[in-house]
């Protein structure tokens, strides 16, 4: 452990025993239920957990912002040497916006939509220094300058919704800094950006904290954000704080289960044929008492003395803190997975009499395997419309261009790529839900026609969906029966009996329970709905299921039970898949070969480890650098890129992506590059005029690597 | 910003279109003729079909709209043989008197609905909030002429405070200097919409409430007070803007019953009166008039909105 610079002062914030509860018209949640938290000035503390952990919600209690009716029930928060829990609202209230600086998640809703940035920011300035309209006005363009804004003057005049996703959470940021706070709190702040841009604004909130001295605190999911930036990392779990330790003993040496679970089950470390470790079971309501460890009934080491008592919150020494009656384990965390992973296929086993099969993995997919799925040349433009007084069309957005992939039975084709980048228009054009522009897309062999052809009903019956957000994708007033039942009865399918039969063979499937089929979607969780979303998709046994983000909304722990399941569903199937999402983790654990996707054209495709450890693509290079990752010792050398996605109405010539590269040459604004490399079926193929040498290195001419 | 206001009034002038074509199919179709109606029951064959060649309305139909639109577009809204006057200045008379009164009534409306909601949003749940919905709810659902009728034996009768008829001054500037007259049919008919104003407020103050950008307001370390004004209730407005002018008939059928109560020599009495003597015309020009006023209502508070709110101002409003 570093030594501390401020080590004479005690800690700048030392949360104990911090409870929160939460009256509801019936009883009381208990979102926090002992916290433990110190954080020295001039330090980063990461705080991780899933959805319910209390992250964010510790967060609000410090910010002195707890929900209406939220109180502090026990406990206590000393913040530079004052107690926030005594302090009245005013003193609350005058601490926040200077001493305590908060950024939001979703930077969008975030921001106030009608009024102007710089006013926006200046605010700040104008209530705790009572400055007037004017000068906050200059200093607010001073503090975007700081944050990296371009053209500051007019980006303070500017709303909102005119600024990219990037620069709206520089604004945040800017808007958290005015008054020099002590203590700098983000709540995910790079949640709803792009893998680049994130890399970019989690770089500015560790310069800042650096220039102003401040602590900070980075509230995540995600483990990979907090592995390169914190120093210390507080894993959260139920409302309690179950470890805490330096940034490099918690990833190297995870003592709680909980933590050794969460890492077991990212896809990050997991190579294609191994099954993620699925945490069973979910989290406990926060309605209840809980007795003993929280996460004692979803452990796979939890013993007798786990179920009762407190489990106290223990030092192991070099400042890692544990809650843990039965910590760390002689075996490796790789190897956690297999015992775990039968573990939890008992737990499954015991809810459904699914039969789950030996091996997963869909790795093997024979060479001779027949190509279900021929995407030849697609390319689908929609028209901007503009004009005055009759609408007319005054351009067109280049959606996606010319896209060629093929994808054989039992096989998973991931298609992976930044928002905007054209990946989910093209899996609805696959599942013939558009038309293409250009192209053709053959299906089994036979032309589907855009899905308006003589035979379209037996493709829609083919080429089934799977969506993001399974709540909004299906009707809450049907119950889940009625849902899985409505593309049988569309497609005529058997008779009633028969339908009845294939729905509980549907639900036994994905492993629900079958008194499931009587409930309506709002009564299941987010792990349960997709799984419910998959059986959908499954009821009319098609041979490509096109899966747009099927896991991102989810927690670690919940998407390695659905992404077992699909596994497990493909094997039995044979089924296609075609995977779309933006995190190449994912896709590069699921896929057996990925396809890279950036402003409508695909730049790269291969096999899945063959892409993701040699990129021959700068772009496949700089979106595989940006994904932060929970290794520690990862000092390799990074590609990135500035600023942000061009307009897909006018895209660049040449190579779309020429006007970030750092090795762009003239030729790359004039000639569309041709695919090299491999040009048979299936092989490494990448869409550069010079594309990156085989062994990794970067060439010498990188301008905006640093 | 011109380019959607451009189009929008390209879109409300169609509307108008539609509306005169429609008030003009009602006028042909009239039971016994529009000859009948002004000659009368005792008008013989000849003299009626003399009175339709005069007219032109032996002309085929479309013709016969040709030429209702050119003496529509050049002002002349027919002749009321029973007030021997044409329509056109009885309007010119009567409609600034109703506009007055709906205006203030819209005002008066305004000015209670935005802080009753206000109060209601941010003590939603407690006492205020089902105080204001249980009165607001009452006076909704009072029938007006009850309302008034209450209103003048409250305030004329019981206390005798103000008048109990509204002022009959000839031009607007006679009816505004004898304000108190105008107290009680003001106040009647705002209370129209003021139920409507207020739910609406409060539901757009609750939505706006529970958005992030309070929460980040908040963490600003501003007051509650400065929260709720400069950010939930700025952004509740806009909304409003474009009810104001949804609810222009709302106003005008208030007015009916209003005027008629309260004697004001307005135009919704001259629609209750010609109702009573079936003086087609006038109720024709009335339902045509009130008709685009409630176009040029909406197309105008679509405007304000545009200009208002900046997601659509610098959008150029396309969507």
């Amino acid at each position: 452990m570093s030594t501390p610079v401020h080590n004479t002062a005690g800690p700048l914030l030392s949360i104990s025993d911090l409870h929160v509860t939460i009256p509801q018209r019936r009883g009381e949640v208990t979102p926090l239920r002992g916290v433990n938290l110190t954080l020295r000035q001039g330090r980063t503390l990461g705080i991780v957990g899933e959805s319910g952990s209390g992250k964010t919600m510790t967060a609000l209690a410090l910010m002195g912002l707890l929900p209406a009716n939220g109180r502090i029930s026990r406990g206590s928060i000393e913040f530079d040497g004052v107690d926030l829990v005594s302090a009245t609202p005013k003193q609350a209230r005058r601490r926040r916006g200077t001493d305590l600086g908060m950024i939001f998640q979703d930077p969008m809703t975030s921001l106030n939509p009608t009024m102007q940035i710089g006013d926006q920011i200046g605010e700040g300035l104008i209530v705790h220094q009572r400055l007037g309209r004017k000068e906050a006005r200059r200093r607010a363009i001073e503090i975007l300058e700081r944050v990296g804004m371009p053209r500051p003057d007019r980006i303070a005049a500017d709303y909102p919704h005119q600024l990219s996703g990037g620069m709206r959470q520089r604004a945040m940021i800017a808007m958290a800094l005015v008054n020099h706070p002590k203590l700098l709190i983000a709540d995910e702040p790079t949640t709803a950006l792009d893998v680049t841009t994130q890399r970019q604004i989690l770089d500015l909130i560790e310069d800042i904290k650096e220039e102003y001295d401040s602590a900070a605190i980075l509230v995540t999911h995600d483990l990979g954000v907090v592995a390169g930036r914190a120093d210390e990392v507080a894993v959260m779990y139920a409302g309690r704080v179950v470890e805490h330790a330096p940034a490099r003993e918690l990833f190297e040496n995870p003592q709680h289960q909980y933590t050794r679970a969460l890492l077991a089950a990212l896809p990050e470390r997991a190579s294609g044929s191994d099954r993620l470790y699925a945490i069973p079971g979910m989290p406990p309501s926060l309605k209840e008492e809980i007795a003993g460890c929280p996460f004692a009934p979803r452990c796979h080491r939890a013993q007798d003395d786990c179920r009762t008592g407190t489990i106290a919150f223990e030092d192991h020494g070099a400042g890692h803190r544990v809650a843990c009656l039965h910590p760390g384990g002689e075996e490796h965390l790789g190897q956690l997975s297999v015992p775990a992973a039968a573990a939890e296929k008992q737990v499954l086993a015991a809810q459904s009499e699914a039969p789950a099969p030996e091996t997963g993995a869909a790795e093997d997919v024979p060479a001779s395997a027949e190509v279900v799925l021929d995407v030849d040349g697609i390319s689908k433009n929609y028209p901007a419309l503009g004009g005055s007084v009759i609408r007319r069309r005054i351009g067109t957005v280049s959606a996606v261009n010319d896209v060629t992939f093929s994808v054989r039975e039992g096989e998973t084709f991931g298609l992976v790529g930044e928002s905007g980048c054209g990946k989910s228009t093209l899996g609805r054009v696959i599942a013939a839900l558009e038309q293409p522009s250009e192209g053709v897309i053959h299906l089994d062999g036979t032309d589907i026609e855009g899905g308006k052809g003589r035979n379209s009903k037996a493709v829609h019956r083919s080429v089934q969906l799977m969506f993001q957000d399974s709540a909004a994708a299906m009707d809450p007033r049907m119950r889940v029966d009625e849902i899985l039942t409505e593309p049988l009865d569309i497609q005529g399918v058997g008779t009633a009996k028969d339908r009845a039969r294939r729905v509980e063979e549907l639900i036994d499937d994905v492993g629900l329970a079958q008194d499931s089929l009587e409930r309506y979607p709002h009564e299941f969780s987010g792990g349960q709905l997709q799984r419910i979303g998959l059986a959908r998709s499954l009821a009319l046994d098609p041979r490509v299921v096109v899966c747009d983000e099927p896991v991102s909304a989810l927690d670690v722990s919940v998407q390695a039970q659905v992404l077992n399941q699909m596994k497990d569903i493909q094997a039995e199937h044979r089924l296609a898949y075609v995977f779309i999402s933006h995190d190449l983790s994912v896709v590069r654990y699921m896929s057996d070969r990925i396809g890279v996707m950036y402003l409508g054209t695909m730049v790269e495709q291969g096999p899945a480890e063959e892409v993701s450890a040699r990129p021959r693509h700068p772009y496949t290079r700089v979106l595989i650098d940006a994904v932060p990752t929970v290794e520690p010792d990862d000092e390799r050398e990074r590609l990135l890129v500035e600023g942000e996605l061009p307009s897909a109405m006018d895209p660049p010539s040449g190579c779309r992506f020429r006007t970030r590269c750092p090795f762009a040459q003239e030729i790359c604004a004039t000639a569309p590059p041709v695919v090299e490399m491999g040009a048979e079926e299936g092989e490494h193929q990448v869409a550069c005029h010079f594309p990156l040498p085989e062994d990794g290195t970067l060439p010498t001419r990188v301008g905006a690597a640093r | 910003m011109w380019q959607y206001v451009l189009r929008r009034s390209g879109q409300a002038f169609v509307v108008i279109l539609l509306v005169t074509f429609i008030t003009f199919l009602l006028l042909h179709n009239l039971p016994g003729g529009a000859a009948r109606s002004a000659l009368g029951l005792d008008a013989t064959q000849a003299q009626i079909d003399a009175y339709n060649v005069q007219m032109g309305y032996d002309q085929p139909f479309l013709v016969q709209y040709a030429m209702y639109l050119g003496r529509l577009f050049s002002g002349d809204l027919g002749f009321s043989f029973q007030q021997n006057q044409p329509v056109v200045d009885l309007i010119v008379q009567r409609l600034p008197k109703t506009m007055v009164l709906s205006f203030l009534a819209a005002v008066v409306a305004l000015l209670i609905a935005i802080p009753l909601g206000v109060v209601q949003a941010t003590r939603r749940g407690q006492w205020p909030d089902y105080l204001v919905t249980s009165v607001a709810l009452l006076a909704y659902a009072t029938p007006l002429f009850f309302l008034g009728m209450l209103l003048i034996v409250l305030f004329s009768q019981t206390i005798p405070l103000l008048p109990p008829q509204a002022p009959q001054g000839f031009s607007v500037l006679d009816i505004l200097a004898d304000w108190p007259g105008l107290i009680l049919p003001v106040v009647t008919l705002a209370i129209v919409t003021l139920a409507a104003y207020t739910r609406y407020v409060r539901s757009t103050m609750i939505d706006n409430l529970q958005e992030n950008y309070i929460r980040t307001a908040r963490a600003k370390g501003m007051s509650e007070g400065r929260v709720v004004i400069r950010h939930a209730l700025r952004n509740s407005l806009f909304p409003v803007i474009s009810l104001l002018g949804m609810y222009i008939p709302a106003l005008f059928s208030g007015a009916l019953v209003v005027e008629q109560l309260f004697n004001y020599p307005g135009m919704g009495l001259m629609f209750w009166q010609a109702t009573q003597t079936r003086d087609f015309p006038i109720l024709l020009a009335t339902t045509t008039i009130v008709a685009i006023a409630t176009v040029v209502g909406s197309l105008l508070a679509d405007i304000a909105y545009a200009v208002a709110d900046p997601r659509v101002r610098l959008s150029g409003g396309s969507e």
